[in-house]
């Protein structure tokens, strides 16, 4: 702020640039307000677990990795291991069905001996179970394959995740480099010696034209 | 009813998912299964001919679901052909959009194969009643 007071005060230059507009004050509050946050966060050992943190997203992605391509191999076994099986569980229960037909037709020739009777009616019985069961079994490695979904899904959410915390490690390391102890020198080098402004128009605090310099020295009653 | 000769091109990132599918379409009758890793993918087999019948992911590497299905309405050779979606994506707006870009189906995974044979035979059903 621009009090009388200021104005007063002996005219070095130095001292007129120390208070020289409301927003250089505050822009100078800021700098203290966050070179106090960053004080604090070494004092707390933040900076150290942050920068732990950065370190060990990249180890956790490859930790998902890992889970997402064991999970895919163990699909893939399970789904060779159906696929295989099922045409067995089809061999045994068409084989099964033709036997007990041919069995049936034989029962049906009124010329069989009545001992191969007893045996003859087990078989079918037996054929009969068989069919059954395979269609059962059969079921059941459809099941066993349709289970393997997960990881179809559980991956697809593992990819997000993934997204996710290389997103995290990107803003963190920024954090980090924002923080790193060489701000104090960053901070004097954007104080004073910025070079040429590059695009004044757009730019805050910074004069576009000689003119703007005068207006400014005459305020502040130069 | 299954005409076994319908070819179909099964479209998954996931090539676990692809699997299944087949499997399915195998047991429901079908063995003409052609598969597709992406949508850039299945839009080059599709333009290529022969197909039937297009069961579709959404969220995939390339080319998702939804672009797929809207490039082959836009496209006169394929437009026909019906496409089923099946996938994760289970917001409403997810199965709005779908339908508004003109897909026959939409199953959410994890689905059953009861499921996939329904909405199949449903399909199936009402182009044979366009066709009439």
């Amino acid at each position: 702020m621009i009090t009388s007071e200021n104005l007063q005060e002996p005219t070095t230059l130095a001292g007129h640039a120390q208070a020289l507009t409301p927003q250089d004050e505050m822009l100078n509050r800021i700098g203290h307000v966050t070179r106090t946050l960053h004080d604090s966060l070494r004092g707390l050992g933040l900076e150290k677990i942050m920068e732990q943190v950065a370190q060990e997203i990249p180890d956790a992605r490859d930790r998902l990795k890992y889970v997402a391509k064991m999970t895919e191999q163990a699909a893939e076994r399970v789904l060779n291991a159906t696929d295989a099986a099922m045409p067995l569980q089809d061999a045994i229960q068409s084989q099964g069905n033709a036997l007990e037909a041919n069995w049936k037709a034989i029962l049906a020739n009124a010329s069989v001996k009545s001992e191969y009777n007893k045996i003859a009616h087990e078989t079918l019985a037996y054929l009969a179970a068989t069919s059954k069961n395979s269609a059962e079994t059969k079921a059941l490695l459809m099941d066993i394959m349709m289970a393997q979904d997960f990881q179809d899904l559980t991956g697809q959410v593992i990819k997000k995740i993934t997204t996710l915390a290389q997103e995290l490690e990107k803003q963190l390391v920024q954090v980090l480099v924002d923080f790193s102890p060489n701000m104090a020198k960053k901070e004097t080098e954007n104080h004073l010696m910025n070079g040429p402004q590059i695009d004044p128009e757009n730019t805050a605090d910074v004069v576009a034209n000689q003119e703007q310099v005068d207006d400014l020295l005459d305020s502040l009653g130069f | 009813m299954a005409n076994p000769n319908t070819k179909f091109l099964v479209v998954d990132d996931f090539s676990t998912m692809r699997r299944i599918v087949r499997n399915l379409l195998k047991e429901l009758g079908y063995n003409n299964v052609d598969e597709a890793e992406d949508g850039v993918v299945a839009l080059g087999k599709l333009k290529g001919g022969g197909f039937d019948f297009v069961v579709s992911d959404w969220n995939m590497p390339n080319m998702d679901g939804l672009t797929l299905l809207q490039h082959i309405r836009a496209d006169a050779e394929i437009k026909h052909l019906p496409v089923l979606m099946v996938t994760a994506e289970a917001k409403k707006e997810n199965i709005i959009a779908a339908a508004q870009a003109g897909a026959n189906g939409y199953v959410v995974k994890p689905f059953t194969a009861a499921t996939l044979d329904e909405k199949l035979a449903k399909i199936f059903e009402k182009l044979e009643k366009a066709a009439a």
